[in-house]
């Protein structure tokens, strides 16, 4: 469960102040999976990233399970990451010194899992990339380096996944192959998905889209 | 966090990330250890050296005997002895024939140090004796052999006793003690001392009794004697045993030092550039761990530990780098080194794992210890600018820290201080000057053509961190060139100070008649030699109407003291006056010629009024002028010059010195063999060691050097690279708009020598400030400037950024653009 209220970012520019977000209402329910759809430079990213608890708002309010993020400070806000929240990107971030199954294993390390390296392996195995584990990104395809993202992410089983423009580096046929594979995911683990993207085909398969514009939330239609 | 800060080290390793920072590390801890285990040995086996010229660790020297007690605290403390007593003294062969002889009685365990060689017959071959004659036995110089017309097992006798000649006495470890002895040399044993009866209260005798121990014991000892020694009773130690070789080992010495500290400069800031351009490749790495949810206080605990590890490998790294430095130096050179060298102990490993410690800590640390908070927000938008902008505080500590060490390294505060004003200087003039010159190189490009324009716009974007670079090369080449002018100006004036052809023989007791046909003789064999000189044996009583006391009646270095005076119309070469004038020549005034330290001993000036002793008669003089004169140069040195006509009615002896190659040494017995009665004192030998050390040391230096080049190289290359990853990318960007591989190398090319002229401009000044410092308060030599190294600091610096900078840019043009981009 995420809510939103009132949520306000401001950045100093030049002198003056830019208004990013602009005073947001959200609710997102729990399981539920919804895409926020937006032209670029309209906030998307950074309220992604206040909702993710990776930066922190100029006002109002973000709960997510039921903790105000904005009482924390950052280094309670990364423990929080670390029990509840997953993320995908765009560009996929994965430590190139690491390979697939330990970039896998990182988030699994730092919860201090002692099986780390079991689920890793098993999600791995669910992306397909269970004969890779061994393999440096670099000597991965984006869309194969972008599974690696997608296992590491649901390994940690977080209760909300969030993923930024998931698809944006890639061909539109392994863009596909991603999508499917997120919300399949996403369907088995029952986790909660939030999604920034242009792309209508990913923004279709959510339950749920809202349309930011300027920093103003402008429609949330159920699907 | 479970994730080991091993395993985080060992994937950075990997990934090719800590090559430069562990290099530096065991750049730093390797030097620091090497040259600290390479001095201390060396130190060690110059003291044993010095204790060979001295027979033993420690002498008590005195004009009668000891009190018991103190050998007995001697032989408490564990120190072994010997003694030996030396005096003039008439030897006899028969009724008629006898020769005033310098006779040296000696215990069973003489010598403690070095060793005593001797010869079965006159001149023999040289063997070793593991001790001296047994009683009732002599060995007698070989010139006595033909003075005294015997042969071994003939006797001879001194005063009351009758003895056997056993052997020729060759050399003895302590020689030199008695540089112008009395006349050949007498070797018998101490205990038959009594039964000649020669040895009586008031005699003229010098007794010597030696100590050898653990530093510990003589220190001991020393502590226990200085309270005691009463005047005419003087306590010998290493230090005043060889001071012409010292000071050309205290300045190689102040050169290592200087080197090892300047070495740690530059490894420390090759670590900081390191450190730092590993921290801003970490910023995305932690990043991503921190939206995966690490807090900061474990990311800082992950490379606390990291760096720890880091510096626990690289200090045993560096310590079996600088043990095998230094061995393999030893190794080397071993057959050259008159001595073994010592051991170093552990404390240069110590210093090198302290240096280890304060630079991770002062350098390392502060740029990763900001990594903590980096914001998780990077994930999502990459552009986010890095928070790598150092504080001010960081260069404090940096500063501090880099004082402190070479302080603790050196333990020296003018050496420490002259490397930090140049240091100083690099630092606030560069970031003044390449800040207005790189602004000048912007209008000037901006006229000139397309590849000149794009190099000096990227200087100008980059201006901050240019200047910052500009002054992080300056340094380094300014260390380097600091280094280079001391060892060029430390080894030119050894090489002046020893050149071919020095003289390595002295004549001294030459009667007047014999002047002539020696100088002939010496002539017809092609043997160069210096003037010969008069020489005179007289006192000085007292000054300006003031008798100086007696030795025995005062500590002080002013009492009755006996000299040699010569005679001379000219001012002799070599002599410099420091004040006062020169005699006209034939001048009969009494005026007298003082060189510069025995004035200071008695505190002379031009003008005092000074009166001697000769034999029994009384000689006044006015001092007409003070003198300074290379003690070094090994050619007839006086500390009182006459005008011939005041010293000719003294008896004189003369004495020369001349060169003789080791090949006509047997030119010596023919010489010897005609004027028996002169003495030949050779040093050769002794030189022969001085050169030998003199060239292990320069090549120590030679190769100390070479290590502090490579530590000059890789912080060029720590610097440069620190900047390569943000010109990648823009060269990456070029190419893909389509510019050509000439262009893009053209402008790197033209950027990075750029900054390594300005570099080398302001290294040379600084270079010139630290050596003008370093050669007038600290090895105190004479500073000259150096124009050669002018065109040498600006063209190397120019070349060397140059070329490393495309080097390390290189891929931007060998691998296409996406990768390039994709990399970074």
């Amino acid at each position: 469960m995420i809510k939103v209220e009132n949520l306000q970012k401001r950045v100093p520019m030049a002198g003056s102040e830019l208004e990013i977000l602009k005073g947001i209402d959200l609710q997102i329910k729990p399981g539920e999976s919804i895409a926020i759809i937006g032209a670029s430079g309209s906030g998307k990213s950074t309220l992604l990233g206040l909702l993710a608890g990776l930066d922190e708002a100029s006002g109002g309010r973000v709960i997510v399970e039921g903790t105000d993020l904005s009482e924390l400070d950052e280094d309670q806000r990364a423990l929080f990451r670390a029990d509840h929240v997953g993320f995908v990107f765009q560009s996929f971030q994965l430590l190139p010194a690491l390979t697939a199954l330990e970039n896998v294993m990182l988030p699994l390390e730092l919860k201090g899992q002692v099986d780390a390296r079991q689920q890793a392996e098993y999600y791995l195995g669910r992306v397909e990339l269970g004969v890779r584990l061994d393999h440096y990104p670099r000597q991965m395809s984006g869309g194969e380096q972008q599974r690696v993202a997608i296992a590491r992410a649901f390994a940690a089983k977080p209760a909300i996944l969030f993923a930024d423009e998931p698809t944006g580096n890639l061909d539109t046929g392994t863009g596909g192959h991603i999508i499917d594979l997120l919300f399949e995911l996403n369907q088995q683990e029952g986790t909660t998905l939030v999604l920034v993207t242009h792309e209508k085909r990913l923004a279709d398969r959510c339950q749920r889209r809202v349309y930011l514009d300027a920093g103003e939330l402008v429609t949330g239609a159920a699907s | 966090m479970s994730m080991t800060a091993t395993k985080m080290l060992a994937r950075d390793w990997r990934g090719g990330e800590l090559g430069v920072l562990v290099a530096a590390l065991v750049l730093a801890v390797g030097l620091v250890s090497g040259i600290s285990a390479f001095t201390a040995r060396l130190q060690t086996a110059l003291e044993q050296e010095s204790h060979r010229f001295l027979a033993a660790d420690q002498v008590i020297r005195s004009g009668g005997e000891i009190p018991r007690a103190w050998g007995e605290v001697a032989a408490e403390q564990g120190l072994d002895q010997a003694q030996t007593l030396t005096f003039p003294s008439m030897v006899y062969a028969g009724e008629d024939t006898m020769y005033l002889a310098s006779v040296k009685a000696v215990s069973d365990s003489y010598p403690l140090r070095g060793e005593l060689t001797y010869a079965t017959g006159a001149y023999g071959e040289v063997l070793v004796a593991p001790r001296g004659p047994g009683t009732g036995k002599v060995w007698l110089d070989s010139r006595l052999f033909a003075l005294l017309n015997v042969e071994v097992g003939d006797p001879v006798s001194i005063g009351e006793m009758q003895f056997t000649v056993a052997a020729a006495a060759r050399t003895e470890p302590d020689q030199g003690a008695s540089f112008f002895g009395f006349g050949p040399r007498v070797l018998m044993h101490m205990d038959d001392i009594p039964a000649t009866g020669t040895v009586q209260p008031g005699s003229r005798v010098e007794y010597r009794y030696l100590f050898r121990g653990k530093p510990a014991q003589l220190t001991a000892f020393e502590k226990y004697l200085k309270p005691r020694l009463e005047p005419g009773q003087t306590l010998i130690d290493i230090e005043d045993g060889q001071p012409g070789i010292g000071s050309a080992l205290n300045r190689a010495e102040q050169f290592l030092l200087l080197a090892g500290s300047l070495g740690v400069v530059l490894a420390a800031v090759a670590i900081a550039l390191a450190a730092r351009r590993f921290s801003q490749r970490h910023y995305d790495y932690v990043a991503i761990m921190k939206s995966l949810g690490a807090t900061s206080g474990a990311i800082n605990r992950l490379y606390g530990r990291s760096l720890l590890l880091l510096g626990a490998i690289a200090t045993l790294g560096g310590c079996v780098t600088g043990w095998a430095m230094q061995e393999l130096f030893f190794e080397l050179f071993a057959d050259q080194l008159p001595v073994q060298p010592g051991s170093s102990g552990s404390r240069p490993y110590v210093t090198g794992g302290v240096t280890a410690l304060t630079c991770l800590l002062c350098f390392a640390w502060p740029p990763l210890y900001r990594l903590g908070q980096a914001s998780p927000l990077r994930v999502l938008r990459r552009d986010m600018p890095l928070e790598t902008r150092q504080s001010l505080a960081d260069y404090a500590l940096g500063l501090i820290a880099v004082s402190l060490l070479m302080w603790w390294y050196s333990q020296d505060w003018k050496l420490t201080l002259a490397v930090m004003a140049g240091l100083a200087v690099t630092v606030i003039l560069g970031l003044g000057l390449a800040l207005t010159l790189l602004r000048g190189g912007r209008l000037l490009g901006m006229s000139a053509g397309s590849i000149w324009r794009l190099a000096l716009a990227g200087i100008q974007r980059r201006g901050t961190a240019n200047a910052l670079q500009v002054v992080i090369f300056a340094m380094a080449i300014m260390l380097l060139l600091v280094l280079l002018l001391v060892r060029t100006s430390l080894i030119d004036e050894w090489q002046t100070q020893l050149p071919e052809g020095t003289p390595n023989h002295f004549i001294i007791n030459i009667a007047a008649d014999q002047v002539a046909p020696i100088e002939a003789m010496l002539d017809a064999n092609g043997i160069t030699s210096e003037a010969l000189y008069p020489m005179i044996r007289g006192r000085v009583m007292s000054i300006n109407g003031e008798d100086l006391p007696r030795m025995e009646d005062t500590d002080s270095e002013r009492y009755q003291r006996g000299s040699n005076f010569t005679w001379s119309d000219l001012q002799p070469p070599g002599n410099t006056l420091l004040s006062g004038q020169w005699w006209p020549p034939g001048t009969t005034q009494p005026l007298v010629s003082v060189e510069a330290s025995f004035a200071e001993r008695f505190e002379l000036e031009v003008d005092d009024k000074v009166e001697f002793l000769v034999g029994a008669t009384p000689l006044s003089a006015q001092v007409s002028s003070i003198r300074e004169l290379e003690w070094q140069s090994l050619k007839p040195n006086f500390f009182l010059i006459f005008p011939p006509a005041v010293l000719a009615n003294y008896p004189a002896t003369f004495m020369t010195s001349f060169h003789l190659e080791a090949e006509n040494k047997a030119f010596l017995n023919r010489f010897v063999h005609r004027y028996p009665t002169v003495t030949v004192i050779e040093i050769d030998a002794v030189m022969g060691q001085i050169r030998s050390i003199v060239s292990q040391v320069s090549a120590a230096i030679e190769l100390v050097l070479g290590v502090i080049l490579a530590a000059g190289a890789l912080v060029l290359i720590a610097g440069v690279q620190a900047s390569v990853d943000e010109r990648m990318a823009e060269s990456a960007i070029l190419r893909t708009l389509g510019a050509r591989r000439n262009l893009i190398l053209g402008g790197l090319w033209i950027e990075f020598s750029a900054i390594g002229l300005f570099a080398g401009l302001l290294a040379t000044l600084a270079a010139e400030l630290s050596f003008y410092i370093l050669q007038t308060y600290v090895l105190e030599m004479v500073y000259s400037p150096t124009p050669w190294v002018w065109p040498l600091g600006v063209f190397s610096g120019m070349l060397l950024i140059g070329c490393l900078g495309v080097f390390s840019c290189r891929k931007v043009v060998s691998s296409p653009p996406l990768a390039v981009l994709r990399e970074l």
